[in-house]
C-alpha cells in the first residue's frame, strides 16, 4: 500500500534557524529519506518551494484563471512530501513520525493513496 | 525544473453521491484525465501522479515530548481539501498552468502549482 506523508510548518520558525542549524535539519529530513529508501518503504518525495512561488489555476466556463499566491493562505503551510510504500497505516505513522516536522511544531499528515479498481466500475 | 501540481477540490458534493452516481461521475470524468496523463506524460515520462483517499481518511502525527500522538485530520480545516499530486519535471511555469488547466479537477476546484525546492 501506498500512504502520502503531507509535511506542514510553519516556515517562519526555519528562517529563524542559523544557517548550521538549517543545515543540520536539512540533514535530518534527508536521513528519513534515505532510511525509507534503505527499508524500501521510499517512492518518491520532494521539498516544495515557499508558498509565495505558488501559482493557482482555475478554469470556469472554459477559461483558465491564473492568480499568483497558493490555493489558501495558511500559516502552517504544505511543504513537503513523502510518498511511502508500507505494509500498514501504522508503518507509514512510524515513518512520518520520524520527519522533523512532526516533532517541531509542525504536523505530518498521512492519507492513503486510492487505488484505480475503484475507478473501473 | 520540478513541479507539483496540488489538486484541490471540495470533497462534501463528491461524499453526499450514491457509489453508482459517483462510479458514473468518475467515469465520465476519465477522457480527461487520459487526455492530462498523455500530455503531462509527454512532457516528463516519470511523472508521479497519486490520487490521495478522502480528507475524512487523514491521520495526524505529531510528536510532543518524544511521544507520538495520532489525532483524525486532515490538518488543514478548508472547503477544498488537497485530493491528488502530480509532481513533474517541467520546462517553465507557462508548461505547468498549460497541463494544470487540463486537470478535470481544475473545472470545479483550484490546481495550485509549486515549483520544487532546488535543495
Amino acid at each position: 500500500m501506498e500512504f502520502m506523508a503531507l509535511v506542514y510548518d510553519d516556515p517562519s520558525g526555519w528562517d529563524a534557524l542559523s544557517q548550521a542549524e538549517q543545515e543540520a535539519g536539512y540533514e535530518m529530513y534527508m536521513a528519513v529519506a534515505r532510511d525509507a529508501t534503505a527499508a524500501g518503504a521510499l517512492v518518491d518525495g520532494g521539498a516544495l518551494a515557499r508558498t509565495a512561488a505558488a501559482t493557482s489555476v482555475r478554469v470556469r466556463n472554459g477559461d483558465a484563471l491564473v492568480t499568483d499566491g497558493p490555493y489558501a493562505e495558511v500559516k502552517e503551510s504544505l511543504g513537503g512530501y513523502y510518498l511511502f510504500s508500507c505494509d500498514s497505516l501504522e508503518e507509514a505513522i512510524a515513518w512520518a513520525a520520524r520527519i522533523p516536522s512532526a516533532s517541531h511544531g509542525g504536523a505530518v499528515e498521512v492519507r492513503p493513496i486510492r487505488v484505480d479498481e475503484e475507478i473501473v466500475a | 525544473m520540478k513541479y507539483a501540481l496540488l489538486v484541490y477540490t471540495d470533497q462534501s458534493s463528491w461524499q453526499a453521491l450514491s457509489d453508482v452516481e459517483s462510479a458514473r461521475q468518475r467515469a465520465e470524468a476519465m477522457p480527461g484525465w487520459n487526455r492530462l496523463f498523455e500530455e503531462i506524460g509527454k512532457a516528463d515520462p516519470n511523472v508521479v501522479s497519486r490520487e490521495l483517499a478522502s480528507a475524512s481518511a487523514a491521520q495526524v502525527v505529531r510528536v510532543v515530548d518524544g511521544k507520538t500522538v495520532v489525532t483524525d485530520g486532515p490538518f488543514a480545516e478548508t472547503k477544498e481539501v488537497l485530493g491528488g499530486v502530480l509532481v513533474a519535471e517541467l520546462p517553465d511555469l507557462d508548461e505547468a498552468i498549460r497541463l494544470a488547466a487540463l486537470v478535470p479537477a481544475a473545472e470545479y476546484g483550484t490546481l495550485e502549482i509549486r515549483p520544487l525546492s532546488n535543495r
